[in-house]
């Protein structure tokens, strides 16, 4: 029933008669957040599809992009309908789940389900805001509130959770995604779902149920409305403010009320750590990227660009227990017993993660590759941005041997790592060593002229099943590949096959991501007036450098005296 | 570095026929228990080379006492005690000082900090 999905929420026959999950997404990365959600609810063994128990529904006032998902399946994606205002057809904060009535993953109340889809998606989705139960939708409040009445009064699913939590306490939150609207105006909006009866107390602090009516407008490209309802001087802007929603729900939150989901992210903010590192990956990107790793209690993830251990803190927090390799042994070691990586992991009470001084290129000499033993791999290759990549061996082709007196603390030589080569690598150690079935998640920075389809590294044995996109800037930009193994890894054919056919395009594409700090300072020399401004910050660091020597001598004349 | 990891340690510089299982000769040991995860270890056990946690054992015996005995085989079955003496083996044992030597050319590897040191260097690529 893929195409046949309008915007009327349910059909009072037993087949529409589904439950209805309201999710809302916070605005951000707003390329990450289906993959994400899919994946954790993958992780979980629901799958995600037109033809699926668990189905993407339309909102109201939808245009349908298709997206295809990992098993082939589609499910859509919705935009704004372009409004004739040739604004950007930006994505909805909001995206609805549909299950069949009897599906045991709904939440029911009942204590002894130990997970629903609501705890699942709380528990795990960073880009996630709030779960809500819908009651109903409609492209105005007046619509929205019928849908939500005849829901409680005409579907069976509908008239159980009315009689359950009706007497329960409540609030009814309005929910207007940024617009001001005074008090009284909220109260007659609030007034048109006030025939729905709830017989329970009402209860501003912490009550049992929570509900929302939310008024959708559209927002732009950074979450603010596209047309604001009053003028920066405060003043309503009367056109903007005859403008209809596009839509309206009704909606009662689970697993607790929306005041509640800030979820303690801070503690784990960058800022908290005893340790860090320039190219240290933020908490809330790699937490997407466990999520996209599935990493879980039981497995086991590797990182092989350790660094500081960023990405492999965020595992451990997911309960997987962490190998991390990284060329370099300072970083290894950190500065200090209590500023290494075992002292961040030591802050969150987590396990201690497994260090290894060695080198990705040559990992099967390093380690056995009998039993693969990795259930994820998660990383942040060097792509010679802030920190070039380095592999073991000596730049000369016949190195002088090591004198075997001095072997004891000699200081292996290293040479420059190409990027092509460090991710034909990577993928390669990736098909290696997951288990069948285990996943690679990586970071890829790249400008403009890079394409999915022909200039991402491939591997025989590995499939891709997301690739999201975060914009830097109007022309940089990141991704975040997610791999899949599908096949098992035959040495014989590593020099022949996988190896050389990592690049679609030849090692070419490997540039449009190696050394893009140059790229942008190359692209900066472009701009119109560079020449000026160079001679503008030239000047400013002489008088500087100038002041400074100025107020030393100063000092050291007073210190004379 | 814990068992689990020399378990999956070898070495291979240049010339090396077989450079596994890797001996330990440790300096300083030291045991950090941790609540046992079960789902952890039954994720392990079968990839594990068993033989060659026996033999990590054996050398570290003198330095650590609390080791438990392992069998020489792991049965089918394992009752509880097994599945804790197995993690404590695995996950609660660090050699933090020491070093690793590679049964074929007797290379050393250091290991400092309980980080192992497996760099190679450039006359042995």
């Amino acid at each position: 029933m893929s195409d046949q999905t309008d915007t009327t929420p349910r059909q009072p026959d037993s087949n529409g008669d589904r439950y209805h999950l309201l999710i809302e997404f916070a605005h951000k990365h707003l390329d990450f957040q289906i993959a994400e959600l899919e994946s954790v609810l993958d992780m979980h063994g629901i799958s995600l599809g037109d033809d699926e128990e668990c189905r993407i529904i339309a909102l109201p006032n939808a245009n349908k992009t298709k997206l295809k998902t990992r098993h082939g399946k589609t499910v859509q994606v919705h935009r704004v309908k372009d409004s004739g205002s040739g604004a950007v057809t930006s994505r909805r904060p909001f995206l609805i789940l549909s299950l069949p009535r009897t599906s045991k993953w709904i939440p029911n109340n009942d204590e002894t389900q130990t997970n629903n889809i609501a705890s699942i998606i709380l528990e795990r989705c960073t880009l996630v805001r709030n779960v809500m139960e819908l009651w109903g939708m409609g492209t105005s409040i007046e619509e929205c509130a019928m849908a939500a009445k005849d829901w409680i009064q005409n579907y069976t699913l509908g008239k159980l959770t009315f009689s359950r939590v009706s007497s329960e306490s409540w609030k009814l939150t309005v929910h207007t995604l940024g617009a001001k609207y005074t008090y009284e105006e909220q109260g007659v909006m609030r007034s048109h779902v006030s025939h729905l009866g709830f017989s329970g107390p009402v209860q501003m602090k912490d009550p049992t149920n929570e509900y929302v009516l939310i008024h959708e407008i559209e927002l732009n490209e950074t979450g603010s409305p596209l047309y604001p309802r009053h003028s920066p001087e405060g003043k309503i802007i009367s056109e903007n403010d005859a403008r209809p929603p596009i839509a309206c729900y009704f909606a009662r939150t689970l697993c607790g009320t929306r005041q509640h989901k800030g979820r303690g992210k801070e503690q784990y903010s960058l800022k908290n750590r005893t340790y860090l590192g320039p190219t240290s990956m933020d908490a809330e990107l790699s937490s997407i990227m466990t999520n996209l790793g599935h990493c879980k209690e039981g497995t086991i993830a590797f990182d092989p660009f350790v660094g500081t251990g960023s990405i492999l803190l965020s595992c451990a927090l997911r309960g997987a227990f962490c190998i991390g390799t990284d060329i370099d042994f300072r970083i290894l070691k950190g500065r200090s017993k209590d500023e290494n990586i075992e002292s961040n992991f030591r802050q969150f009470n987590l396990p201690k993660p497994e260090l290894i001084r060695s080198d990705n290129s040559i990992h099967h000499r390093h380690f056995r590759t009998t039993s693969p033993m990795y259930d994820a791999i998660i990383c942040d290759p060097p792509y010679g941005i802030r920190a070039g990549a380095r592999k073991s061996g000596s730049r000369l082709t016949n190195p002088k041997p090591v004198p075997e007196d001095q072997r004891h603390d000699h200081i292996a030589q290293t040479r420059p790592y190409p990027v092509s080569d460090v991710m034909a690598d990577l993928l390669d150690v990736a098909a290696r060593n997951l288990v069948l079935g285990g996943r690679l998640v990586y970071i890829i920075p790249s400008y403009a002229d890079f394409d999915d389809e022909c200039d991402l590294p491939r591997h025989e044995c590995l499939r891709i099943v997301h690739i999201c996109y975060q914009p830097l800037g109007s022309e940089l930009g990141r991704r975040m590949v997610t791999m899949e193994k599908i096949g098992e890894y035959d040495v014989s054919k590593r020099e022949t096959h996988y190896l050389v056919s990592t690049w679609v395009n030849g090692p070419e594409s490997a540039e449009k991501c190696a050394n893009i700090r140059e790229k942008i300072l190359e692209n900066a020399k472009l701009k119109p007036g560079y020449e000026s401004k160079l001679e503008i910050r030239k000047q400013k660091r002489k008088a500087n450098k100038e002041a400074k020597r100025i107020a030393k001598r100063a000092a050291a004349d007073n210190f004379t005296d | 570095m814990r068992l689990l990891t020399h378990n999956y340690l070898q070495s291979n510089v240049k010339g090396t026929e077989e450079g596994y299982p890797l001996g330990i000769v440790p300096e300083t040991v030291e045991i950090d228990k941790s609540p046992v995860d079960r789902e952890l270890l039954l994720n392990i056990l079968p990839k594990l080379n068993y033989d060659a946690v026996l033999q990590a054992v054996e050398q570290l015996r003198p330095h650590c006492e609390t080791l438990p005995n392992l069998p020489s085989t792991l049965p089918e079955d394992l009752d509880d005690e097994l599945v804790n003496d197995l993690y404590f083996v695995l996950f609660d044992v660090h050699v933090k000082n020491g070093c690793l030597v590679c049964p074929s050319t007797q290379r050393k590897f250091p290991i400092r900090d309980g980080i192992p040191n497996m760099i190679l260097h450039e006359d042995e690529i």
